[in-house]
C-alpha cells in the first residue's frame, strides 16, 4: 500500500475528498458526456425545432431518447477506418519509441554528465521551442522536399528519433532529482555511464517515461496536420485526418461526427486509464527510493 | 584509449571500468535505432498510388468538400474520367481549415496540384503574383468572347483580375431574405405581400420581436447586419471599378453603416450581443436559428434551401430578394463563391482545363446542369439554368428561384479585386463590429477603416508589392 | 561525472537533429524576416523594413503583444496553482482515484470540436450553465466570449480545462518523493500543511520549474482556442500575438513581416525565460 502519510485519511476526510472531486469533475466530464449523448441521437433530436428554446447543448437535452446506434456503423462506412487505424498505429508506435528513447538518452546527458558547453546547449534546446512554428513551416517543408521525403511517411517519423525538447527538458528535471549515491555506487562497481543510465536511472524513471510516452502517443494520434501537409495519397492518411473530414463537412451530420469522435477518443481514454494505473500508481508500491 | 582513462581515475573512485565500453554500447544502441529507423523508412517510402486508369495523364485535383459533398465531387470526377480516354482526375479532399497551408506549401515547394477548387478571395492575390494560369489564354478568341457573353456578370467580376480570367465558378453564393409565414400571420402581417422597402421590413421585424420576462430577446423579427451585404443595397460600394480604387468613406457607405448601427442601437447593443451569442453554439453550421424559429425574417445564402430540405423538411418558409431602402438599389447585395483555378507550375494544364470545362458547363451546359443540381449550386451561365434538369430542380425547390432571379443583377457586387482583398475584408468586418457594438460612431469606424487601408496601400507601395 | 566525450555522445541524437532539421529553418526564417515574402513568389531583400514597420507603424501588433502578456501573466500562475492543487487531491488515497484522474485528463483527449461546443454553451449568456447558476444568486452574468471586457477572461477560464497535462506531470513527480521524508516530518510533529510546505513543495520545485517554463513558452504562442472560439474578437480583445502572426503570414501572405514578428517574439520569450532561469538556482531543489 501507499505508505505516504500525506495520503492517510480519516473516513470523514475521504467523504470530503470524494465530494470535492465529484463537484470538480462535472465540467471536465461535460464534453465527453455531450459527445457520447449526441452520437446516440438522430439529427432531429440534436436540433431543437420550432417553438422550443432548448439549446442543442444543455443538461436537459443530454439524455438521448430514443437511443440509436446507427451513427456508429454509418460513420465507419464513411471513412476507410481499417486503413487509417493501421497508419495511425504505425505512426504512433514509431513516434513513441523514437521520441521517448532518444529523449531519454539526451536528457541523461544533460542531467547527469558534466561537459563543456552543457548550459549553453541546454538553453539553446529550450530556445528552439520559443519560435512559433508558423514561420519555420515553409523552410522545413522545403527541407523535406529537397530530401525527397514529400509524399512519404518519413517527415512524420524521422524527426522523432532525434529527441523532442519538451521531453528532454521534462526527463532532465526528473533525472536530476534522483540521488547521486546510486550512480556512484554503481561506478565504484565498474559500471559505465550507459549501464547507469540503462540499469539504474531508467527503471527508476518509469512514471516520467510513461508520461512522455502518453504525451507522444496522444500527439501523434491527434495530429492530422502533418500527415495532411506531407501526404497526398488518401490511403496513407490517419484517423485524425478522417475525423477532420467529418468536421469540415458542409452538411450537418453532427450525430455521425460525434460517433466518429467517440470512436476516435475511446481507445485513448482506455489507454490512459490503464497507463496511469500501471505506471503512476505502480511506482509507489515498488518503492522508488528512501 | 582505455588506459589513458584509467590513468585519470579520480580520487572519488569513479570510472573504475574504461568508460569507453559504455560509450561503445551507447553508440551500438544509437546505431540500432538508426537501423530500425532505416528499415521503417524502407517500408514507409512512397508506394505507387493506385489508379483506375494508370495509362492516362493524371490530373491532381484538390478541393475542400467533405461528407456527402465529397461524394458529389467524386461522382463528377468519375464521370469525367468515363467521358474521355486521355486524362484521369484524381480528387483529394483537403479539410477546409488547412487547405491554404497545404496549397501554399505545395506551391512554395514546387509541386502544386493541377487544379483546385478555392474560395474566390484568393484570386486577386494569387493572380497578382502570377501564380495562376490565365484561363482565357487556354481558349480560342471566339471561345473567350462566347464565355464573356454567356457567363453571369458576377461570375466574371469574381473570376477576372486585370482583364484575364483566373477562375471559373462551380458555385456562386447569393443572399436573400428567408421568412417564416406562420410568424408573420401570427403578428397580423400578410406573407403574400412581403415588403418591397427595407424600412418596411424593419417595421415588420419590430412587430415580430419577442422578449422574455427579463426583457431579453427570444425571437428576432429582423436583424439587419453585415455591412458588406448591405452597402450595395444602399447604393454604396467598397470599390470603384472605373478608377480601380477602393472606396470607403462615401455618403452611401456611411448611410448604410449608420442605418445598420441605428437598428442595433434601437434594439439595444447589449440585447443584440446577448441574443446573438445565445445563437452561437460553437460550430454548428447547420444549426440555424431560422429553423428553431428564433428568426422570423433573416438574410442568408441559397445553400440554406438544400439544408432546410434535408434537416427541416416540414418547415414552411418563403424567400425574397433583399428589398432596397428608398434611394437604394434593387436586387443588390454581395456575392462570393467556389472557383476552379489552375496554379502555375501545374504539370497537366490541358487536362485540368478539360475537367474545368466539363464540370462548369463551359463545354456542355446541358450535361453540367445535373452537376449543379446535385450540389444545389448556382450556375455559371443562364444556358445552364435553362437546361431541363435545372428547371426540374427549381420546380422541386421553388424557394431557390429567388436566388436565381437575383443572380443576373448588375447590382450584385463582389469584393474589391485588389491583391490585399483578404486584409480589406477583415478590416471591413472589424469596422462593422466596432460600429454594431456602439463602440465607435459609424463615421469614425469608416474613417478608421479608411486610414487602416491607406496605411496598408502605402506599406505595399513601399515594399514594392 | 565529468566527461566531454560521454556527454556529447549522450546528447548526440538531439545535436544531430538540431543541425539537420532545426538550424536551416531557423536561419531561413531570420533571412525571410529581412525580406518581402508572399510565399508564392521568391523572397526579395528589404533590409530592416519589416522591423521598422512593426516597431513604429503597427498599433495592432502592440495590442496583440499586450493581450498576450496579460494572458501569460494570469493564466500561467493560475494554471500552475490549479494543476498542483488538483494533483495533490488526486494523490490522496481514496477509492476510484484512477477514474478521477482519467476524468480530469478528459478535456486533453476529447476532440476540440466537442470541447469547444460545450464550452461555448457553458458560457452562453442566456441559456448557459454559468449564467444560469449566477441567476440563482441574483446576478446577471456578462455575455462572456462575446463581450469585449470578458472574452479574454473567458479564455483564461477555459485554459484551466487543460490542466490535465500538468497534473499528470505533477503526479509523476509526487510519486517520486521518498516516503522517508514524510515519515521524518511526522516524527518531527509536522501537520498536513507543514508537510506540504516543507516536504512536498520543495521536492516538487524541479517539476514546478518545468511547468513554469513550458507554461511561459506555451502562453506566448497561445493560438488554437482564440482561433477557434473568438478569432481575435470582439474588437481585438482576444487578438493574441501568435494569432495576429498567423493572419499576417497565411491570410495576408506577408511571411516576411510574420517572420520578423516571430523573431521579436522569440527575443521576448527567451528574455523572460532567461530571467526565470536565472532565479532557478535560488528556489529549485534537485534532491539528487
Amino acid at each position: 500500500m501507499n505508505e505516504n502519510p500525506l495520503t492517510r485519511l480519516s473516513p470523514a476526510q475521504r467523504i470530503l475528498t470524494h465530494a470535492v472531486l465529484l463537484l470538480l469533475a462535472i465540467p471536465f466530464l461535460l464534453p465527453l458526456a455531450w459527445m457520447i449523448s449526441t452520437s446516440l441521437k438522430g439529427d432531429a433530436q440534436i436540433f431543437p425545432r420550432e417553438g422550443s428554446s432548448v439549446s442543442p447543448v444543455s443538461l436537459a437535452n443530454l439524455i438521448p431518447s430514443p437511443v440509436q446506434f446507427e451513427n456508429y456503423p454509418a460513420a465507419l462506412k464513411t471513412v476507410p477506418f481499417a486503413v487509417y487505424l493501421q497508419n495511425t498505429l504505425l505512426l504512433c508506435l514509431l513516434n513513441v519509441i523514437g521520441a521517448v528513447g532518444s529523449s531519454a538518452v539526451v536528457a541523461y546527458g544533460f542531467a547527469r554528465i558534466r561537459f563543456k558547453g552543457r548550459e549553453v546547449l541546454f538553453v539553446l534546446l529550450l530556445a528552439t521551442m520559443a519560435l512559433p512554428g508558423q514561420v519555420t513551416m515553409i523552410p522545413t517543408f522545403a527541407l523535406y522536399t529537397k530530401l525527397g521525403w514529400y509524399g512519404s511517411f518519413l517527415p512524420l517519423i524521422v524527426p522523432a528519433f532525434f529527441g523532442a525538447p519538451f521531453f528532454i527538458f521534462l526527463m532532465r528535471q526528473f533525472f536530476m532529482t534522483l540521488p547521486e549515491e546510486l550512480a556512484e555506487a554503481a561506478r565504484i562497481e565498474g559500471a559505465s555511464e550507459w549501464d547507469i543510465f540503462w540499469r539504474i536511472i531508467l527503471p527508476l524513471s518509469k512514471p516520467v517515461l510513461a508520461t512522455c510516452a502518453l504525451f507522444q502517443f496522444l500527439g501523434t494520434w491527434n495530429d492530422f496536420f502533418t500527415p495532411l501537409l506531407y501526404l497526398n495519397d488518401p490511403s496513407r492518411y490517419t484517423l485524425a485526418y478522417g475525423l477532420q473530414q467529418f468536421m469540415s463537412s458542409y452538411g450537418g451530420k453532427y450525430a455521425q461526427l460525434m460517433a466518429a469522435a467517440t470512436m476516435f477518443t475511446a481507445p485513448i481514454i482506455i489507454l490512459f486509464f490503464l497507463a496511469q494505473k500501471t505506471f503512476i500508481q505502480g511506482i509507489a508500491t515498488t518503492g522508488t527510493k528512501g | 584509449m582505455a588506459g589513458e582513462y584509467s590513468a585519470t581515475v579520480s580520487s572519488r573512485g569513479l570510472d573504475q571500468a574504461p568508460p569507453s565500453s559504455g560509450l561503445r554500447r551507447l553508440v551500438v544502441v544509437l546505431l540500432n535505432l538508426l537501423l530500425v529507423g532505416s528499415l521503417v523508412l524502407f517500408f514507409a517510402l512512397p508506394g505507387p498510388q493506385e489508379r483506375s486508369y494508370p495509362q492516362r495523364e493524371p490530373v491532381r485535383f484538390w478541393h475542400m468538400w467533405s461528407g456527402e459533398w465529397k461524394d458529389v465531387v467524386d461522382g463528377i470526377a468519375a464521370e469525367f474520367n468515363k467521358s474521355q480516354d486521355k486524362y484521369e482526375v484524381i480528387a483529394l479532399s483537403v479539410p477546409g481549415a488547412s487547405a491554404d497551408y497545404k496549397f501554399l506549401l505545395a506551391v512554395a515547394g514546387g509541386d502544386p496540384p493541377d487544379c483546385m477548387a478555392q474560395w474566390n478571395q484568393v484570386i486577386p492575390a494569387w493572380a497578382d503574383q502570377g501564380m495562376l494560369v490565365p484561363l482565357d489564354t487556354l481558349m480560342s478568341p471566339a471561345e473567350w468572347q462566347d464565355f464573356q457573353a454567356s457567363a453571369y456578370p458576377v461570375a466574371l467580376k469574381i473570376g477576372c483580375y486585370k482583364g484575364h480570367l483566373y477562375g471559373v465558378t462551380t458555385g456562386i453564393n447569393i443572399w436573400g431574405c428567408y421568412y417564416n409565414p406562420a410568424h408573420l400571420r401570427d403578428a397580423g402581417l400578410d406573407p403574400d405581400n412581403f415588403p418591397t422597402d427595407l424600412d418596411e421590413v424593419w417595421a415588420w421585424g419590430q412587430k415580430l420581436n419577442r422578449y422574455d420576462e427579463n426583457g431579453n430577446l427570444t425571437r428576432m423579427g429582423f436583424l439587419p447586419g453585415w455591412c458588406q451585404m448591405y452597402v450595395p443595397v444602399f447604393g454604396g460600394s467598397f470599390y470603384d471599378p472605373g478608377a480601380d480604387q477602393v472606396t470607403i468613406y462615401t455618403p452611401a457607405n456611411l448611410h448604410a453603416l449608420t442605418w445598420l448601427a441605428d437598428k442595433h442601437k434601437e434594439l439595444g447593443y447589449d440585447k443584440v450581443v446577448r441574443f446573438q451569442s445565445m445563437l452561437n453554439t460553437g460550430g454548428f453550421s447547420t444549426e440555424w436559428p431560422f429553423i428553431s424559429g428564433q428568426y422570423s425574417i433573416t438574410v442568408d445564402g441559397q445553400w440554406r434551401v438544400e439544408q432546410l430540405a434535408k434537416y427541416a423538411p416540414d418547415l414552411k418558409y418563403r424567400t425574397a430578394p433583399i428589398p432596397p431602402p428608398k434611394g437604394g438599389k434593387p436586387l443588390a447585395g454581395w456575392s462570393n463563391g467556389n472557383f476552379m483555378i489552375i496554379p502555375k507550375g501545374a504539370r497537366h494544364v490541358a487536362g485540368a482545363w478539360e475537367f474545368i470545362k466539363f464540370w462548369s458547363g463551359v463545354e456542355n451546359p446541358e450535361r453540367a446542369a445535373k452537376f449543379y443540381t446535385r450540389g444545389g449550386w448556382l450556375p455559371l451561365s443562364p444556358k445552364i439554368a435553362r437546361a431541363p434538369v435545372y428547371q426540374e430542380y427549381l420546380r422541386k425547390y421553388p424557394q431557390f428561384k429567388t436566388f436565381l432571379d437575383v443572380l443576373p443583377s448588375e447590382n450584385i457586387q463582389t469584393s474589391a479585386p485588389v491583391p490585399y482583398q483578404v486584409f480589406l475584408g477583415d478590416m471591413i468586418g472589424r469596422a462593422d463590429d466596432f460600429a454594431m457594438r456602439g463602440t465607435l460612431a459609424p463615421a469614425q469606424a469608416l474613417k478608421d477603416l479608411e486610414r487602416n487601408v491607406a496605411q496598408e496601400i502605402e506599406r505595399r507601395r513601399r515594399f514594392g508589392l | 561525472m565529468q566527461s566531454n566525450r560521454t556527454g556529447y555522445a549522450f546528447i548526440s541524437p538531439w545535436l544531430l537533429g538540431f543541425l539537420i532539421f532545426t538550424v536551416f529553418p531557423f536561419v531561413a526564417s531570420i533571412y525571410l524576416s529581412f525580406c518581402r515574402y508572399d510565399i508564392i513568389s521568391p523572397p526579395a531583400w528589404v533590409g530592416t523594413a519589416n522591423y521598422e514597420e512593426l516597431l513604429a507603424k503597427d498599433p495592432r501588433l502592440w495590442k496583440a503583444l499586450w493581450n498576450t502578456l496579460y494572458y501569460a501573466s494570469v493564466a500561467v500562475p493560475l494554471g500552475i496553482v490549479a494543476a498542483f492543487a488538483l494533483a495533490l487531491l488526486l494523490n490522496l488515497d481514496v477509492k476510484g482515484m484512477s477514474v478521477y484522474r482519467t476524468i480530469f485528463f478528459l478535456p486533453n483527449i476529447v476532440p476540440a470540436v466537442a470541447t469547444s461546443i460545450v464550452f461555448v454553451w457553458i458560457l452562453n449568456p442566456q441559456i448557459g450553465l454559468v449564467n444560469g447558476l449566477l441567476r440563482h444568486i441574483g446576478v446577471e452574468g456578462p455575455a462572456w466570449l462575446n463581450d469585449t471586457k470578458w472574452a479574454m477572461r473567458s479564455l483564461i477560464m477555459m485554459s484551466l480545462w487543460g490542466v490535465g497535462g500538468s497534473v499528470i506531470i505533477y503526479l509523476a513527480g509526487l510519486k517520486d518523493i521518498p516516503a522517508s521524508l514524510y515519515e521524518a516530518a511526522v516524527v518531527d510533529g509536522a501537520g498536513t500543511w507543514d508537510r506540504v510546505r516543507h516536504v512536498t513543495i520543495p521536492m516538487m520545485t524541479p517539476v514546478i520549474f518545468f511547468n513554469l517554463i513550458m507554461g511561459i513558452i506555451g502562453a506566448f504562442q497561445y493560438f488554437t482556442q482564440a482561433f477557434i472560439m473568438t478569432a481575435g474578437g470582439p474588437e481585438d480583445s482576444t487578438l493574441f500575438y501568435a494569432l495576429y502572426l498567423f493572419y499576417r503570414a497565411w491570410r495576408y501572405l506577408d511571411m516576411g513581416y510574420a517572420s520578423a514578428m516571430a523573431w521579436v517574439l522569440f527575443v521576448v520569450v527567451t528574455t523572460v525565460t532567461a530571467v526565470v532561469f536565472r532565479t532557478h538556482r535560488k528556489w529549485v531543489h534537485y534532491g539528487g
